[in-house]
């Protein structure tokens, strides 16, 4: 597999490349054109000359990006672009507000980019969408066994045991979840239960995209309107960790919500009390079920544990390799700074 | 019957909690509700081994056979149990990950169960049969089983909570006295026995015995004379040898020694046990094993000839001749003195042999950190490492590091040196990149002199970590190649000639003293330094390599 990703996409030192749309495809850098699958900073890089992308992807994009002057082609799920014999359909990718998979497909050869998914269904995301696919190229972030998540309400309750032992302890909790999509989520699920948010300002400036989504949240306030009271949440990204917004807190109970808090190692890494592995990409159970629905004749894999990942499907009989990227992340950087790739 | 189950969650809710009061009431609450033998087991297995220090006995059960008798279980190949491993920072809390709750299969583990297949683990011989015997254990573990009974075979629970934990949950639990506690795991050399005694209230009958083990008293480090400036006249001032620490248990003609890991070294030092063996009456000294020639200490290195020898032939013996030299004596003819004061000790040694049949080590004493210094320079001149203090009214705490004991070392020099590749700590810092080779420059090229553990903060280890994540660019195993650019002021004892590195040296205890982002790669310390360094240092009195 020279080119495992042929005729569709073209691995290139500057990222993904897809030829019949003289498009980059979640290109790391400021690019000509760009196809972006979901609005995390990893994923969506500022100063692109045109975004071809979902409405909500676009709309976060430009509110993360309000200087942003370059032109926007909305790509809507289910529509198909034709151009040179390809076609280019976007897919739920279930990951986060607007996330999709991009399917391309040419003269009865297919191929689906997952970009960053998951296939459980949350508050502000329905469940990734599974179209049978020639090649299917797939985020491995959690590519091995020993990541397996509770379902979603299982979570949630942690969450709100958690928040509510903070306050018999008469402390405040610091939910550290990072600003698009899990901040929101995270909200949502307390402001369910009664107990009022107070959101950092990465997370609060993107509320109105949330809303235009029909999520509604009642007892958010902005961290700008005055610290957390008693009683109150404090939702902050895990970059926050150990600076003053949470050390100036005395009286604290910190939880961390990520895919990575299911190792004990995490702990130390956010100061964290409570360790709840909540996150937006597919854990392995959710990454073996993808490719089982896809069923592909070859798999690619990227992100986190691909070299292993692939590796495993391998010994099952089916051909994988990993992207042989210059970007590839590095297998073992499990807990190392994961500000934005929804871990 | 206890299901060991019980255990492995309250040690898990232990590892939880983050205040110690509440780890040490979470685990008093389980071991509160035990009796008789599962209580003397459970607190052992709390305290992270299923045997008494007295009964030296170790499971070792490596890392490869608790993999592959993991992959067994699981049904994973060791390439992926190795992987998540590696990911997870822990093979224990992978495994745990791994298994499934609902796939365990026999009969439920008790507590009773898990110490005798540990104590089966510990009379294997093959390899093989070890790994039989912990499948036979995984078989039949939920997760949070299998990941404490594989973190106990680690050696290690990481579960934030040490054996003076368990000693305090023990006091809590059966409304006894947190020092008589300690005390009688001291004289026990078992925290189980120690658990039962505290139950029935009966701590004040263990009485110590010769040839059981008994934790070490260490001392707090200081660098400067002037940090004990006020305090100086309480302290009895002794030199620091540089050899090996061991107790020395003397009865008729029946001597032990033990060292610092509380392992048997008797058979490695015969003339010791056999000059020991001629004295008269009974007794417990703390003491230095020593490399000894023309009556006075010799370098280490010729000590470590000695090492790891369980029974070294005549002519080692007779090339690198040891001696014993004792600073404390901790009983004598039946009578436990570790509640007295120190003088009273000193002087309980000084007579045990007056004829100069015991190396005795003198005793000094400075009223100024000016007269300290100069008893440090001439101790140096001996050839010893620096200086002890030991506070004259202080009793021994066993197993304790206090601020009655100081020891005074100095950093030889430092070293400006590069990283050239990182790893991933344990322990506290599992997960952390904590773990520095170092290296020095030779002409266009950099040579590993050494590797260090500490020295820097986590939040300035976390934020290295970060930049070295990417500057990354090789992995071999768990080490991280990285582009030399980091430059680090490193402390040292000693240097060391060396095949492991390929500067042919290495730094012997290096501590990292600071971050030099002020240096460029270009100014680290070069390899004609560290070779001046050695050579001083082998010019030294007494550290003829």
């Amino acid at each position: 597999m020279d080119e495992p990703l042929a005729p569709f996409l073209e691995v290139r030192p500057e990222g993904l490349y897809c030829p019949a749309f003289d498009a980059a495809v979640d290109p790391p850098l400021p690019a000509r054109r760009a196809i972006v699958s979901h609005a995390h900073s990893d994923h969506a890089a500022p100063g692109h000359e045109e975004v071809w992308a979902t409405p909500e992807t676009l709309a976060i994009y430009r509110r993360r990006n309000p200087d942003w002057t370059g032109a926007a082609q909305v790509l809507r799920y289910g529509e198909r672009f034709e151009r040179h014999g390809t076609t280019l359909e976007l897919y739920p990718a279930g990951h986060v507000l607007g996330s999709a998979q991009v399917y391309f497909e040419r003269e009865g050869r297919s191929l689906l980019y997952t970009g960053d998914f998951k296939r459980v269904s949350s508050r502000t995301s329905v469940p990734a969408a599974a179209p049978p696919a020639e090649t299917l190229a797939t985020e491995t972030t959690f590519g091995l066994p020993v990541f397996r998540f509770p379902e979603r309400p299982v979570l949630e309750d942690r969450l709100v045991t958690a928040c509510r032992r903070a306050f018999e302890e008469k402390k405040t909790p610091i939910l550290l979840a990072y600003a698009l999509g899990k901040a929101q989520e995270v909200a949502l699920a307390l402001t369910e239960v009664g107990i009022p948010t107070v959101l950092h300002g990465a997370a609060w400036k993107l509320l109105p995209e949330f809303e235009a989504a029909g999520h509604a949240f009642p007892t958010s306030r902005a961290y700008e309107t005055g610290p957390a009271q008693p009683g109150e949440a404090l939702i902050v990204p895990p970059s926050c960790a150990r600076t003053p917004v949470v050390r100036n807190v005395k009286r604290r109970r910190i939880v961390y919500l990520s895919g990575w808090a299911a190792r004990e190692a995490s702990r130390a890494d956010f100061d964290a009390d409570v360790l709840i592995p909540w996150s937006d990409h597919a854990d392995f159970p959710g990454l073996l079920r993808h490719v089982t629905d896809v069923g592909p004749r070859r798999v690619v894999t990227t992100h986190g544990y691909a070299r292993d990942f692939a590796r495993i499907l391998a010994t099952r009989g089916l051909p994988a390799e990993p992207l042989p990227s210059a970007r590839e992340r590095l297998s073992e950087d499990a807990g190392a700074a994961e500000e934005e790739s929804g871990a | 019957m206890t299901a060991y189950r019980v255990l492995a969650e309250t040690l898990e809710a232990v590892s939880r909690e983050r205040g110690k009061l509440a780890k040490i009431e979470t685990l008093a609450g389980t071991l509160g509700g035990l009796d008789g033998d599962e209580l003397k087991i459970a607190a052992r297995l709390a305290s992270g081994s299923p045997f008494a220090e007295w009964e030296q006995a170790v499971t070792s059960v490596g890392w490869a056979t608790v993999a592959k008798a993991a992959a067994t279980v699981t049904g994973w190949d060791l390439e992926t149990i190795g992987a998540c491993a590696a990911a997870i920072g822990d093979l224990g809390e992978a495994v745990g990950l791994l298994l499934n709750e609902d796939s365990r299969a026999g009969e439920i583990l008790t507590v009773s169960e898990v110490d005798a297949r540990l104590r089966e683990l510990a009379r294997e011989r093959k390899a093989a049969g070890k790994q039989a015997a912990v499948e036979a254990m995984l078989a039949r573990s939920s997760p949070v089983e299998g990941k404490y009974v594989i973190k106990t075979l680690s050696g290690g629970l990481r579960i934030g909570a040490d054996v003076t934990t368990v000693e305090e949950a023990l006091a809590q639990a059966f409304g006894a006295d947190r020092d008589a506690v300690a005390r009688a795991h001291r004289d026990s050399g078992d925290i189980g026995e120690t658990a039962v005694a505290a139950r029935a209230g009966t701590l004040s009958e263990i009485r110590f015995r010769l040839f059981h083990p008994i934790g070490f008293m260490l001392a707090t480090p200081i660098e400067t004379a002037d940090e004990v400036a006020g305090e100086l006249p309480v302290f009895a001032v002794e030199d620091k040898y540089d050899g090996i620490r061991a107790h020395a248990h003397k009865s008729g003609g029946r001597v032990a020694l033990f060292s610092r890991t509380l392992d048997d070294v008797t058979a490695q030092f015969p003339e010791v046990a056999a000059s020991l063996g001629k004295l008269s009456g009974s007794f417990l000294l703390d003491g230095e094993v020593l490399a000894w020639k023309d009556g006075r200490p010799d370098s280490f290195f010729r000590l470590q000839r000695r090492l790891g020898r369980k029974a070294p032939e005549a002519e080692v013996l007779e090339e690198f001749p040891v001696a014993f030299v004792a600073y404390d004596c901790l009983a004598r003819d039946g009578r436990p003195l570790f509640e007295e004061e120190w003088t009273v000790r000193r002087r309980e040694l000084e007579t045990i042999a007056p004829d100069g049949g015991l190396l005795v080590s003198p005793v000094m004493s400075a009223g100024t950190p000016a007269e300290l210094d100069s008893l440090f320079d001439e101790a140096r001149a001996r050839g010893n490492e620096g200086l002890m203090l030991k506070s004259r009214d202080s009793t021994y705490q066993a197993g304790k590091r206090g601020r009655a004991w100081r020891k005074y070392k100095k950093a030889l020099a430092t070293l400006d040196v590069v990283v050239t590749a990182v790893q991933q700590g344990n322990g506290k810092r599992a997960g952390m990149l904590s773990d520095y080779t170092f290296a020095v420059r030779d002409g266009e090229r950099f040579v590993n002199i050494g590797k260090a553990y500490s020295g820097l903060t986590d939040e300035e280890i976390r934020k290295m970590g970060t930049h070295f994540r990417k500057i990354t660019v090789g992995r071999y195993g768990p080490v991280r190649a990285v582009l030399p650019e980091v430059v680090l002021e490193v402390s040292f004892d000693s240097i060391q000639k060396s095949a492991r590195h390929k500067s042919g040296f290495a730094l012997r205890f290096p501590r990292i003293v600071r971050l030099r982002p002020d240096k460029a790669p270009a100014d680290v310390d070069t390899l004609e330094r560290v070779a001046e360094l050695y050579g001083q240092l082998i010019g030294q009195p007494g550290r003829s390599a």
